[in-house]
């Protein structure tokens, strides 16, 4: 059976790839791909095949997250709270629409645009020394943290939720800056200590 | 005593085992998938092979790839003396727990 086009989503590779540190990247994929090809895509088909594939990708999201430093991992985990936070916020205002609701919204996917860079800046294991979008991400988000909890604080009716949220992401902030400033290469094991067991 | 392994670590090492010289990741996936008779995300099985040979339980060496694979390497793993040990260890552990229960087991 010719292969040609029969792929993995290309997308999914790229994903795999980000995920996995140096030395497993070349590894794993290989593995997943002759599975894809020789057996998933003869039992499943193509769409089946890909679902399938895309499953396995994202089995290795916890792989990842317990990479790195103690701080880059709870770094990680807020943005993926914060994100969820954000668009949940964002659908929620488009659907209630009370007054201000636009503004709110913008500020809602300002938060959940941050998050989402600062996911991909970690999976890309790079840093950002220097950069100004990471100093003013982190000044909005340490911002909007605090105004919320002072606002939240200051009002009678003291909201739960808020208060969570408005922690976080000064959290967030101070992170940002304390772990994106360093490039992180995300490499576990050598190539060569795995090589010397030969 | 080493520290007792989990039954997925036990069905990881055992597939190794049998599997020999063939013991790579794809093979290692099936093997397990067969053994435990469901499907297994294939994540579970590398970051499990990956503290099992922190662990110095497996070892492993890299091989080159086919072409199936877009010529990507393989690695292969066998099991380490000290896999062995902590093998023998969960069983002996295990049966001494059974020994003399007559619980029904449906």
């Amino acid at each position: 059976m010719s292969t040609a086009g029969l792929t993995p989503p290309r997308w999914a590779e790229v994903l795999l790839e980000r995920l996995l540190p140096d030395d497993a990247r070349e590894t794993v994929a290989g593995d997943l791909r002759e599975e894809f090809v020789e057996g998933v895509l003869p039992q499943r088909g193509l769409v089946g095949a890909r679902l399938w594939y895309v499953r396995q990708v994202l089995s290795f999201v916890p792989w990842f997250a317990k990479e790195g430093s103690g701080m880059s991992k709870i770094l990680l985990v807020v943005s993926m709270f914060t994100l969820a936070c954000g668009c949940w916020l964002a659908v929620m205002e488009m659907v209630l629409r009370h007054p201000g609701f636009g503004e709110r919204i913008g500020v809602a996917l300002a938060i959940a645009l941050i998050c989402a860079a600062t996911i991909l800046a970690r999976m890309l294991h790079v840093g950002f020394r220097g950069e100004r979008w990471l100093w003013a991400g982190a000044a909005v988000l340490i911002a909007l943290g605090g105004q919320a909890f002072l606002h939240n604080a200051r009002s009678a009716h003291f909201e739960g939720f808020v208060f969570v949220i408005s922690l976080v992401l000064v959290l967030q902030g101070v992170l940002m800056l304390a772990t994106l400033g360093r490039a992180d290469s995300g490499s576990r094991r050598s190539l060569d200590a795995a090589n010397s067991l030969q | 005593m080493a520290d007792l392994l989990g039954t997925f670590e036990q069905s990881v090492l055992l597939s190794v085992f049998a599997l020999g010289t063939d013991a790579y990741g794809r093979s290692i996936l099936n093997r397990v998938q067969a053994t435990l008779q469901r499907e297994v995300a294939a994540g579970a099985v590398y970051a499990t092979l990956e503290r099992l040979e922190a662990r110095g339980l497996v070892s492993s060496r890299l091989e080159a790839g086919t072409a199936v694979r877009g010529g990507r390497a393989r690695r292969y793993y066998a099991l380490a003396a000290e896999g062995q040990r902590a093998l023998g260890d969960t069983r002996r552990a295990l049966t001494a727990m059974w020994k003399n229960v007559q619980l029904e087991v449906r």
